[in-house]
């Protein structure tokens, strides 16, 4: 499109030499109006009036709208999966430390959220199945708190972010094998809302 | 009371006969078979009536009790009448789990040749082995069940004990088990707990409330009713509230229900979480775990909710607290030595020291009524286990074995049985087994998915 535009530009700075440019034409000067006021009559009160047409209202692209701004919370955070945020930063078991493959994953989402600074959060610790409910409750709040001060470190604002833990009452996979149980050991962040209304 | 006198006596006596017939056998270890006597009774020795030995850990041999069917008289409606087996079966079911007796029951007795006159019947019951008979009578009175249980020592051919109750057909569970821990309390002299109650989690669709069951299983019946995740259920020293953690306002938080009413109200809630309550004696206060910007402590606090008092200063998770059933002390996990173990420390916070020291991954303690004991979960060799550990000694010993995923392990209030929780049925149940070697395995729980038993304090 750019590049048309400038061709079009330049073949008509070629043509314009050819045409020349039109000679401007001496002023005519100013004729007194001949207007007498008192002959203008005050406006019939049923005299027709001028329609005047609305303001265009262009339509809006929904392929253009910046769906972060979308109000579906659904859409937000489907939006911000499409553009690399990690849902899940997963642990290992009885671990509640941050591996190098959890930072990544952390540290993307904290780039993506410092851009959208009007989203609030809520980061969920999770546990596998193995142990016991009350140790992996306190588990999965020391996970999504660990999640949660990575991000801070990271200059997303601590108020935008909300920690829950549900240790092992929320499993996102109910096999009893490694490969469901490392699904389980997790702290998943959703957008909840905006910080502002 | 001579035939009292006979009963406490004698059991001391085959006591000894039982240590003697050990160390006879000694190396070999005691045989579950029955091994006869050494010439204790004088019975016929063609008869199948050897005294089997079977030592509690307490080395007390059983006691042997005829419960011949009971009599059964004026029922006019099939209700009534299934009110009085049900009565008659927790009578018995509730006498055989106890573990102090060894009985016979109608099938059993069946090839005796009975006048129907018990002072001419007990010498037959005793060839048979029998020390004591439990005699029943059941009828209808108005609409209510009325049942008469008595006990003869068979020896001297006198009523020991009677006792008569009366209820609705509504109550024949419960007129069953009063009968039978009346029956444990004289023969044995220690107190029963067939009437004591078991807290616990039953998950059904996606929700899990807090349950309350009789101990076996009978009579349960939902305590919460939030619709949302309630969990680990801690009973009051006087039986009258429960402590439980709930997801119901959002993040968990400790709640109390009164058990009578059912009414509810919010105890510590403030924060992201609070979990895992556990009364002091006095029911005035309770120890809770609760997140302190992300660390997880043990704090106290009233039971009204207040003076909420730290007493956990570790970078580790510290959580689960049990308070010891005569206070000043609170048993405890702790992740501060790289995985979960068992510590203790008094109720102020002060003496904190390592527990267990066997297993990587030792949780969720809960104390034997005398305070001796702790049991917890315990992972051995990949598995989760239950185990019991001396407070004073710390000799342990682990009193389940096998898959199943074992744990929340909780004593009865004779300290003689714990309940927990097993996946070895492929869904969570809740068990019983005797607290001494894990014998006399009882599934309590079949609805649903049950977890976090309770076990209620003695009364």
């Amino acid at each position: 499109m750019n590049r048309k535009a400038l061709t079009c530009l330049i073949l008509a700075a070629a043509m314009l030499p050819m045409f020349g440019c039109p000679k401007k034409k001496p002023a005519t000067p100013a004729q007194d109006l001949n207007v007498d006021t008192t002959t203008v009559q005050p406006m019939a009160p049923n005299a027709p009036a001028t329609d005047v047409p609305e303001p265009m209202a262009p339509k809006v692209d929904d392929q253009v709208e910046d769906r972060l701004l979308s109000a579906d919370l659904q859409v937000v955070n489907d939006e911000l999966r499409r553009r690399g945020f990690a849902a899940d930063a997963y642990f290992q078991y009885d671990e509640a430390s941050l591996s190098d493959e959890t930072r990544d994953r952390l540290s993307k989402n904290a780039d993506l959220l410092k851009g959208a600074p009007q989203l609030v959060l809520i980061i969920e610790g999770h546990a596998d199945e193995r142990g016991t409910n009350e140790y992996n409750l306190a588990l999965g709040e020391r996970r999504a708190n660990a999640a949660k001060d990575y991000l801070t470190s990271l200059g997303v604002a601590e108020g935008r972010l909300r920690t829950l833990s549900y240790g092992e009452e929320r499993p996102a996979c109910t096999e009893s094998a490694e490969n469901c149980w490392a699904q389980n050991r997790r702290a998943h962040m959703v957008v909840t809302g905006r910080s502002n209304g | 009371m001579t035939t009292r006198r006979f009963v406490a006596l004698s059991l001391p006596l085959l006591a000894l006969l039982g240590t003697a017939l050990i160390r006879a056998q000694s190396p070999t270890p005691p045989s579950p078979s029955p091994a006869p006597p050494a010439g204790a009774a004088p019975a016929p020795p063609s008869q199948p009536n050897e005294v089997t030995l079977e030592l509690s850990r307490n080395q007390r041999a059983k006691i042997r009790l005829a419960i011949p069917n009971y009599a059964a008289t004026g029922f006019a409606a099939a209700a009534g009448s299934a009110a009085g087996n049900e009565l008659e079966t927790t009578v018995r079911r509730d006498l055989d789990f106890s573990g102090y007796f060894d009985i016979q029951g109608p099938e059993q007795l069946a090839g005796l040749t009975l006048s129907g006159d018990l002072l001419r019947d007990r010498d037959v019951y005793r060839s048979a082995g029998s020390e004591v008979l439990l005699a029943g009578d059941l009828r209808e009175e108005q609409g209510k069940v009325v049942f008469e249980g008595r006990l003869f020592d068979l020896k001297s051919g006198q009523s020991i004990l009677a006792k008569r109750y009366r209820g609705s057909f509504a109550t024949a569970r419960r007129i069953g088990h009063t009968f039978a821990d009346e029956v444990i309390r004289y023969l044995t002299g220690g107190a029963g707990f067939a009437l004591s109650e078991i807290a616990y989690v039953s998950e059904r669709g996606k929700i899990k409330e807090i349950w309350l069951m009789d101990y076996d299983g009978g009579n349960p019946r939902p305590l919460t009713g939030h619709r949302s995740t309630s969990m680990s259920p801690a009973w009051n020293h006087a039986g009258d509230g429960i402590a439980y953690t709930s997801f119901v306002n959002g993040p968990p938080g400790v709640y109390f229900a009164e058990v009578a009413s059912g009414k509810k109200r919010p105890l510590v809630t403030s924060g992201s979480l609070n979990i895992s309550p556990s009364f002091a004696p006095d029911g005035a206060r309770l120890a809770i775990s609760r997140s302190v910007g992300g660390n997880i402590e043990i704090f106290s606090a009233d039971t009204s909710g207040g003076n909420l008092r730290r007493l956990t200063q570790s970078a580790a998770i510290d959580t689960s607290p049990a308070w010891s059933p005569k206070g000043g002390t609170i048993a405890f996990t702790s992740s501060r030595a790289g995985n979960p173990q068992i510590y203790l420390m008094d109720e102020e916070g002060a003496s904190q020291r390592r527990l267990t020291f066997e297993g990587s991954y030792n949780d969720g303690a809960a104390w034997s009524p005398d305070g001796s004991e702790v049991t917890y979960a315990t992972r051995r060799d990949g598995r989760f286990q239950i185990a019991v550990t001396n407070v004073v000694s710390q000799e342990t010993r682990v009193i389940t074995s096998g898959p199943g995923e074992n744990e929340s392990p909780t004593f009865s209030p004779d300290g003689r049985k714990v309940a927990f929780t097993s996946r070895r049925s492929g869904i969570k149940q809740i068990y019983v087994i005797d607290a001494a070697d894990g014998a006399n395995v009882r599934q309590v729980t079949t609805e649903g998915s049950n977890d976090m038993a309770d076990w209620s304090r003695p009364k």
